[in-house]
This record gives structure tokens, sequence and C-alpha cells, in this order.
């Protein structure tokens, strides 16, 4: 009898927590389809269509932002990151939505189901909830905001700055290369220093 | 091991390692960050043989990253996530070239003599007063170019924190920084792309080549060779940035060994070399920080918030109180972090980043104390740390302080950040809550880049790891430089104190070898 139940109960739980994702054909380097769910139902409920910004978090490619952060993360740091967004996913079997289904995983909840949890963990008593909360928004804040055509829109990106080169970019090669790969153009800024000019624009690396 | 010695004058990195090597110097320094890179240059330039081991790689801007969690990811410990336990506090700490230099934000901040006053009578130290220390001040300074912020490249955000001060009556003054001819691009903690900040890398580094310093990066030290009284050198693996793979042993014997590992990770090789050094039992305790607390304002015009230095205006007048407050600086998306809500409510906040300024306090813990001990097959240590009640008092009080500066300079509201309160606080009337709000550690959100104590200097080798010269006590030729060495948090930013006392560590050092 006992055997049953728990066969039946790991059936439950592998279906809750593997099956049924939908394949975006999305492909990341880290990020299981499952990630992929949660994140955009996150992005979707943290930041919806608003006349200020031209992208809401449905459409700023969250789920690639994280799947690149995650890749240069060392592995503990990495696996700890994973581990948050799957507390998130189904944290909802101890902190439901509200109204029918509330128990069903984060990334199948109604939109205002995930608006209601995210609130619920933003108002915890507990300060490690709403910790995790500070955590999980801060992955997805800094993917948001740091959008380029967010940056443009809200008047705030990067200068354009060329950097000059200083006596010390003649001895360091990009990391990871050769010293022959060192770039021998230009002359090493000699004299008083005078670092260029600021010009507003954007010439970073896109997120 | 075969010998595939570097040559003077010589930079390696990463792909120069092909198999297991040897190397022979007069002075071994272990880790390039402000410590030991003065360490490097001043003995470099006496003549002596000297080899620099850094375990991260050298940036140059086309490696620097605008986005904070990426930037952060590749130039900082752990993946920039390393934290405490106990009171959880996030810790920032650079495995690069050049350590924190790369990536802090070039504050330069003397301490005043009544902490060199505490320091001499807590810790019997009896060389180590503000005035002996200042030539030290001097010669690091001068090195440097450190100045005070000129007026042009203040900004808005720097100029409304001296006017919030002036109307209150608080003393300020502009922040002296090791930059040259820095423009106010503001983006100091990613890396300077204008190269006008004096990180290590770009300046005590280079120049210690030139008198033959041998920089050796990307080797992680796992430990120190010991024999009796003395040490002989410090052997480890090659590590690949980022990955942090280990693969080629390597072993450098010196006839001086000299550990500016940083705070965090100076103890840990002590611990795994043996507990070397160690008679006191102080190796890994006495931990302290400068937790810091962020308070945004929001003003009702645009103040060009990501123009003008990091970190260019400072306020003083309350370190005797506990805590010295300074402005930020914040990439626009890092400062969204601070935004409370969730939905159409946060996003509404974004657009009120062109007005938001971001002001913090450091405070100067010195009841919460912690310990650092070494993992089991790891140097990344675990670091336990309590947030004792008087000091969370202290850290609300400076909140409320920055909260009356943000209103007397005019801002439309605050946004304190203390769990509990309100997210937002439209008037002075409102904040006074903050006077005797009965805060509980939880409530803070605070983080760290100040980090001491866990190798103090003390003149009773029965209570401390080194003297006042670095050296460990009951050896002749092992030094510890980083800021492990302070006795207690120095209050204001570390920087030009570690380096100060490295610079004097390396007089008496030269004399010796
Ligand atoms: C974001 C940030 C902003 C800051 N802003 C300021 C500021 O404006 N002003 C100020 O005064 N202070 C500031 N600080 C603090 C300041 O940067 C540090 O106090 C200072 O860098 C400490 O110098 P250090 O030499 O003791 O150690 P670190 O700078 O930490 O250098 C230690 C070096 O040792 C290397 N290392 C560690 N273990 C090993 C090993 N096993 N083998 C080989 N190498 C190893 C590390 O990779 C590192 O490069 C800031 C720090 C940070 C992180």
């Amino acid at each position: 009898m006992w055997g049953i139940v728990l066969i039946a109960l790991a059936v439950l739980a592998v279906r809750r927590v593997w099956l049924g994702y939908p394949a975006t054909g999305a492909e990341f380097a880290v990020l299981a389809p499952r990630e992929e769910a949660f994140l955009q139902a996150a992005a979707e409920a943290l930041f919806p269509p608003h006349e200020r910004l031209p992208l809401s978090g449905g459409q700023a490619d969250l789920p690639g932002y994280a799947d690149r952060y995650l890749a240069v993360l060392p592995r503990r740091q990495r696996t700890l990151i994973r581990a948050l967004f799957a507390l998130f996913e189904h944290a909802t079997l101890l902190w439901p939505g509200k109204g029918r289904g509330g128990f069903k995983r984060f990334s199948a909840l109604l939109p205002e189901q995930r608006l209601g949890v995210l609130r619920d963990w933003q108002s915890s008593s507990l300060a490690l909830r709403r910790l995790c909360l500070t955590a999980l928004k801060a992955i997805l804040i800094l993917g948001y905001v740091g959008h380029s055509e967010s940056l443009a829109a809200l008047e705030l990106a990067p200068w354009k700055i060329e950097s000059p080169r200083v006596e010390a970019d003649f001895l360091y090669p990009p990391i990871g290369g050769r010293r022959d790969q060192i770039s021998r153009a230009g002359k090493p800024l000699g004299g008083a220093p005078t670092a260029p000019p600021l010009m507003p624009g954007l010439d970073q690396e896109a997120p | 091991m075969s010998s595939e010695a570097s040559e003077d004058g010589e930079v390696r990195v990463f792909s120069d390692y092909t198999r297991d090597f040897e190397e022979d110097a007069d002075v071994v320094v272990v880790g390039s960050g402000p410590s030991g890179s003065v360490v490097a240059y001043e003995l470099a330039k006496a003549g002596h043989k000297v080899v620099l081991i850094e375990e991260g790689p050298p940036f140059t801007p086309q490696e620097f990253r605008a986005d904070g969690n990426i930037s952060m990811a590749r130039t900082m410990r752990e993946g920039g996530l390393r934290s405490t336990t106990g009171t959880f506090m996030p810790i920032l700490q650079a495995i690069c070239l050049g350590g924190g230099s790369l990536i802090n934000s070039a504050m330069c901040v003397r301490p005043p003599a009544f902490i060199f006053d505490e320091w001499s009578t807590r810790y019997e130290l009896d060389h180590t007063t503000r005035a002996d220390l200042d030539p030290h001040y001097d010669a690091v300074s001068e090195f440097l170019g450190i100045a005070p912020t000129p007026e042009d490249v203040q900004g808005p955000r720097n100029l409304l924190f001296r006017q919030g001060c002036d109307a209150l009556g608080i003393a300020s003054e502009p922040v002296d920084r090791n930059v040259r001819g820095c423009r106010g691009s503001g983006e100091c903690f990613s890396g300077c792309r204008a190269r006008a900040k004096q990180s290590m890398d770009i300046s005590y580094i280079p120049e210690a080549m030139k008198f033959g310093a041998r920089v050796l990066t990307s080797l992680q030290v796992q430990g120190v060779l010991g024999e009796g009284r003395r040490v002989g050198g410090v052997e480890g693996r090659v590590v690949e940035p980022f990955s942090g793979r280990t693969s080629h042993a390597f072993r450098v014997r010196a006839r001086w060994v000299v550990l500016a590992a940083g705070c965090m990770a100076t103890p840990v090789l002590l611990q795994k070399s043996g507990n070397l050094a160690n008679t006191s039992g102080q190796v890994g305790r006495n931990l302290q920080f400068h937790p810091g607390s962020a308070v945004a304002g929001v003003f009702p015009e645009s103040i060009d918030p990501i123009f003008g230095g990091t970190q260019s205006y400072q306020s003083l007048a309350f370190l005797e109180e506990g805590f010295k407050l300074e402005t930020m600086w914040s990439a626009p998306a890092a400062l969204a972090v601070r935004m409370p809500g969730v939905g159409t409510e946060l996003v509404q906040r974004f657009g009120e980043l062109p007005r938001t300024a971001i002001w913090d306090a450091i405070a100067s813990t010195h009841r919460s104390l912690g310990t650092v001990k070494a993992r089991f097959r790891s140097l990344n240590p675990v670091i336990r740390w309590t947030l004792h009640p008087e000091d969370i008092k202290v850290m609300l009080r400076s909140i409320h302080v920055l909260a009356q500066i943000f209103f007397a300079a005019g801002a439309e509201k605050v946004l304190p950040g203390v769990g509990g309160l309100a997210d937002e606080m439209h008037s002075l009337e409102e904040a006074e809550v903050l006077r005797d709000y009965a805060i509980r550690s939880g409530d803070l959100v605070t983080a760290s880049s100040h980090v001491f104590c866990t190798t103090r200097m003390h003149g009773d080798p029965a209570q401390g790891v080194v003297d006042e010269e670095g050296r460990c006590h009951g050896y002749d030729n092992l030094y510890i430089a980083d800021t492990g060495i302070f006795p207690r948090c120095p209050s204001v930013n570390p920087m030009l104190t570690v380096m100060a006392l490295a610079h004097r560590q390396a007089q008496s050092l030269v004399e010796r070898v």
C-alpha cells in the first residue's frame, strides 16, 4: 500500500518538475526548458507593458540574459541561482496563488495569480522570503533595465568612450589569449594624462 | 618539476603555462591588490628579485562589461555572490590583476588621528600613529597623483549631497581619488574604460616590471612552504580564468614571503599550510567589515545620474558616532534593483531613474565580529559574522541622516530600503519613524566591500598575528600586507591606508632583504 503511494507521489513529482514544458526552440548554454518557462513567466509578471519603456519583460529575452549570466558563474553559484528559480516555480505548493489552480507551478498560473504570488513574497513576514525575491528581482531587473532599448528610452545609456591605450595595454593579451595577440596599434598615452571626452551613446556590447 | 622560469620584467598569463614549473626569487608576493603591488614595486625598485603572483587575469578595456551581473561574475570571487553566514551580507572581493583597485571607486581617505590613537592604545602599537604613517601616505599619494575631485567632474548627483549637507550645517568635502584626467564617466565599478583610474594594473605593477619584477597571473597559491621559524616560498597550481579549473603545478622558492592575498584568502592560506603563524590562535578571527547601507532619493528634475565621479563627495562628520557618508554611482539597472514593488508599480518607478540619486553610509561596526575558516578542498572560506544589535542602531541612524540630507537637498521622496517600513517617505516628518524604529538585522539590506582584521597586527604576540611592520610573530621571513592586518576597522575607505602600511613594510623589508 505505502509502496503504491510512494510511487504515485514520485510520478506526480516528476510530472510537476520535469514534464509538460513546451520546447520553444531557443538554444541555451545552461538553461533547461523548465527554467526558461519560469523566467519568461516571471519577466512578464514583473515588467508588464508600460508607456515609459518600449519593451515589456516578455519581449526583453530575459531567459537569454539569465543564460548568459549563468554561463559565466562558477558552478556552485550557478547551482544556487538555478535552485532559486526552482524554488519560485514550485513554492506555490506552500504559498499558492489566489483562486482556482493556485497550486500549479508558477509558470502555469494565470498572469494575475503570478503577480499576486510575487506580491506575497514581497510582503512576507519572513525576511528570507523577501530576500529571495530581492535576489530574483536583481537578476531580472539588471537584464531588463540594462537592455539597450530600455536604457535608450530612459536616456541613461552608457557613455561612448574610446579607451586610450596606456602602457599596460601593450603588456596584457586578451583574457585566455596569447601575448602575440596584443594589438600593437596606437601609441601608449604619454605625458599629461587625458581621458577621452564623454559622448552620449551606447558602444558597449549588447547584453 | 621542470624549470620554465619567467624572465625579469615579464608578465605571464594563462596561455603561457604549458607544464609544471619552478622559480626562484628574493621575495615572492602573493596577491596583486593595492598592498601587494606597493610591496612588489618598492622591493623591485630597491633592486631585489621579486615575483608577484596573482590568481586572476589582467583585464583591459575590451574585457570590461557594462552589465552589473556579468561584470561582477567576471571580476569578483564566487561570481560576485560571496556572502557571510550568521547575518547574511553579500561581500565583494576582486579576482583580477590589481585586486580591488580595478573595480573600486578610487576613494583615497586618510583616517583621522583619533582612529590611530585607538589602534595604538588597544593593540599595543607604538609606531602606528597618523604622524608615523603620514610620510607613507604622502609617498603613495604622490605616486598615484591622488587629489581632490575637481568641481567639473562632480555632476549633480555629488553636488546635491554637498548642498544638502550645507543646508544642515554638516561638514562635507570632495573625495581624494587616485585618478588622472577623470571626466566623470562614473564607471569605476566595472573597470575604467577611460583609463583615468590609476588601478594597480596600470600604475604600480607596470612600474615594478620596469625594475625587473616578474608578474605571474592565473596562478593560485595553495600553500606556503614552511620550515620552522622560516618559510621557503609558496606552491600552487595554474588556474584558468573564470572557470577556476586548475592544472599545472608550480613552486616559487624565495627568501622572503609576503602574503597580500586579501583579508579572506590570507588566513585560509595559513590554515591550509599547517596552521602557520597561528601560535596566538588569532588567524581567521576578529573579522570586521564596514557594512554599507544605501538610501535613494528622487528629485523633481532629472539629475543626470550617470554623469559624475563614482563616489566623489563625502562627509566625515559622523565618524565618532560610527559612520561615514558618501555619494554613490550606480549603473541605472543596478539602481533600479533598489526600486520596491512588482508589476506596473515597479515599471512606473523605473521612469524615475533619471531623477534618482543614491548615497550610502559605511558603518564602523566594531562590535560585530566574525571568523574566516578554510573549507574542505577549496580556498573559498566559510565566513561567519553576526551584526551586533548596537551596530544595527548605528546603521539605522546613518540611514536617517541620509534621508535628512536628501530632503535638505530638495528630494521629493526618499527610499530608505528598511524592511518593515514604508517603501517611500515623502517628508522629514515621515522619515522621523527612522529615529526610534525597533530594527532587526533582517530589515537592513546591506553589503560590504571592506574587510579587516583576520590576521591582525598586535604588539603582543599572544594576541595578534603580525607586528607593526607586518612580520608574522615568531617568523623571520613571513610577512602579511593586506587589510587583514588592520587591528580594527579604520572607519574610512581602506585602500590608501593599506597601501601606506605596505609602503612602510616594504621599506623595512628593503633593509632586511
Ligand atoms: C566594489 C569595491 C569598491 C571599493 N571601493 C573602495 C574605495 O573607493 N576606496 C577604498 O579605499 N577602498 C575601496 N574598496 C576596498 C579596497 O579595494 C580594498 O580594501 C583593497 O583592494 C584591499 O587591498 P588588498 O591588497 O588588501 O586586497 P585585494 O585588493 O583583495 O587583493 C588581493 C589579491 O590577491 C589575490 N589572491 C587571493 N588569493 C590568492 C591566491 N591563493 N593566490 C594568488 N592570488 C590570490 C586576489 O585575486 C586579489 O587580486 C572597494 C572594494 C570593492 C570590492
